[in-house]
């Protein structure tokens, strides 16, 4: 379920320090739509089995050229 | 002979090098098909005939004097337009990078120009990859063959409506959260994303780095693993690419799957999320008639579909807002919609959600390629519904997001689309068939078996 809670003049607030400031009304309210269901999504990732040494999977490597 | 729009890369490869058919006359015959009927479907962008016919003339002087380069020689094809093919514009099918003309090829084009394919056009999609079915962009979208009332899939739509209406046998489309696929299963062709960094992306525009897959859409099977034969190959230019052996993919077609150990991820269809009926009885039809040809099939479990969606996601859209920041400052009126809304979502995730989603891709992949130990290949759903109607957001919408092809972005292994029959609407149906990393010449083996043992791509729309 989106995360209700975020208001539009926060997510105003949100758009304008990253420099999202041309953004109309109707698409403050669809950043305000995608950012409550990216919030819910956060939740939704199963964490509980993920210890210290889990780590990512890169794409950056080194070549051994030297 | 076959209809020449109906013929196979392999038929016509036969045919070409044999010289019983001029490639001049293959391209003007799918010239003309694609002059009289795309223009209700839509699935090519920019369509390209001189270039075509240039290529065709090519491909004729070359085989008359005996040179001929293999089995794409003198073969029509299309790119989905976020592939570079050098003077032409590559506009990811938005007002954005509408002036965004190529400097070079493509990888997987320089392989389809050396191989002497016959280029057609750049095959419409969905704005950057994600953003459609839009009717708000310089583009109309493409529509599905068999029902032009319905949705054809995406992001790599024209690349399947293409394939699907006779306009190529075979077309390029990229994968980041399932966009070969849908449109395979929707279009009723088929579609392989293959092992993460065995097909270079260098010169596609990307959606999500660590996600993006290039892979082949043919009508079948055999088509599809003569292209990923062409297409494979490490390419150090791309910083994905994975330093593997490639190619040898239609070496096995013709084994069979008796002894093969098939396993089905039913939870993803019948428990996590519930399929419509018809694609479930499709899927199901499927594996009766794989344990009929000798496999052994047998239920497997992994982790629920949900999470390797969340994980998908969350990768994904961070991923593509890093690379659409800029944009999103300066020029936000200039996406569709669909796009704009789908590509904001990854704004605000937190550096320790995207860090922690990649940590768990990790453990996911690794847990989910531990299951081949004891299969060979394993068969799940690709979309939950059959195609909805192309002009109904909230069906759109809602049919988006209920797939099975996002779970194998996450683990980066092989996943192929293939038909399993037709709704009652006429619409097609498809089902998946994924393995181990690089194991595509084995998923082939399969997918090849079941598409003999039954007529779905003996069957063909009829354009109005």
């Amino acid at each position: 379920m989106p995360d209700d809670s975020l208001t539009l003049e926060e997510i105003r607030r949100m758009a304008a320090e990253i420099g999202m400031t041309r953004l109309t009304e109707e698409q403050l309210q669809q950043l305000l739509r995608a950012t409550r269901t990216a919030r819910a999504r956060r939740t939704a990732l199963p964490m509980a089995n993920l210890g210290p040494a889990d780590e990512p999977a890169h794409v950056f490597r080194l070549e051994d050229t030297l | 002979m076959t209809e020449l729009a109906w013929l196979t890369v392999a038929e016509a490869a036969e045919l070409l090098r044999s010289r019983k058919l001029s490639p001049v006359e293959y391209a003007k015959a799918l010239i003309d098909r694609v002059e009289r009927h795309d223009g209700r479907l839509n699935a090519f962008l920019r369509f390209t005939p001189e270039l075509a016919l240039e290529d065709a003339r090519r491909a004729e002087a070359e085989i008359a004097r005996g040179a001929w380069r293999g089995p794409f020689h003198g073969v029509p094809y299309g790119l989905k337009d976020i592939v570079d093919y050098a003077g032409l514009p590559t506009t990811a099918h938005s007002k954005i990078l509408r002036e965004n003309v190529a400097t070079a090829d493509a990888a997987v084009t320089q392989k389809m120009r050396a191989a002497g394919g016959v280029f057609m056009g750049k095959l419409s999609t969905h704005e950057f990859a994600i953003g459609g079915p839009s009717f708000d962009l310089p583009w109309p979208p493409a529509r599905n063959p068999w029902n032009r009332d319905h949705f054809c899939g995406g992001s790599s739509s024209g690349a399947g409506a293409a394939t699907a209406a006779g306009f190529v046998p075979a077309a390029i489309g990229t994968d980041t959260g399932g966009s070969v696929r849908n449109p395979a299963s929707m279009c009723g062709v088929a579609g392989m994303k293959p092992t993460y960094g065995l097909v270079s992306r260098r010169g596609v525009f990307p959606l999500a780095y660590s996600l993006d897959h290039v892979g082949p859409l043919t009508r079948t099977v055999r088509d599809n693993a003569l292209m990923l034969d062409l297409i494979a190959g490490h390419d150090p230019l791309d910083p994905g690419s994975a330093a593997h052996a490639a190619g040898g993919y239609s070496d096995q077609l013709e084994l069979g799957v008796k002894g093969l150990r098939i396993g089905v991820i039913r939870h993803f269809y019948a428990r996590d999320m519930e399929a419509d009926v018809e694609v479930t009885a499709g899927i199901e039809m499927a594996m009766r008639k794989l344990a009929e040809l000798g496999a052994d099939v047998r239920e497997i479990h992994t982790a629920p579909l949900a999470d390797y969606l969340a994980c998908n996601r969350t990768i994904l859209t961070s991923e593509a807002f890093a690379l659409h920041e800029k944009w999103m400052r300066e020029r936000p009126q200039d996406y569709g919609a669909l796009a704009r809304g789908r590509l904001m979502a990854g704004a605000f995730v937190r550096a320790a959600d995207y860090v922690n989603a990649t940590r768990l891709r990790r453990k996911m992949a690794d847990a989910f390629h531990a299951l081949f130990s004891g299969i060979d290949v394993a068969v799940t759903a690709s979309s939950m519904d059959p195609p909805c109607r192309i002009d109904d957001p909230k069906a759109i919408e809602y049919t988006y997001a209920r797939q099975a092809r996002a779970p194998f972005n996450v683990t980066g292994g092989p996943a192929l689309s293939v038909p399993v029959g037709f709704s009652k609407e006429g619409l097609p149906l498809g089902m998946q068939i994924v393995g181990k990393p690089f194991s595509e010449a084995l998923i082939y083996r399969v997918a090849n078996a079941y598409e003999r043992a039954t007529d779905w791509v003996k069957r063909y729309p009829t354009l109005a």
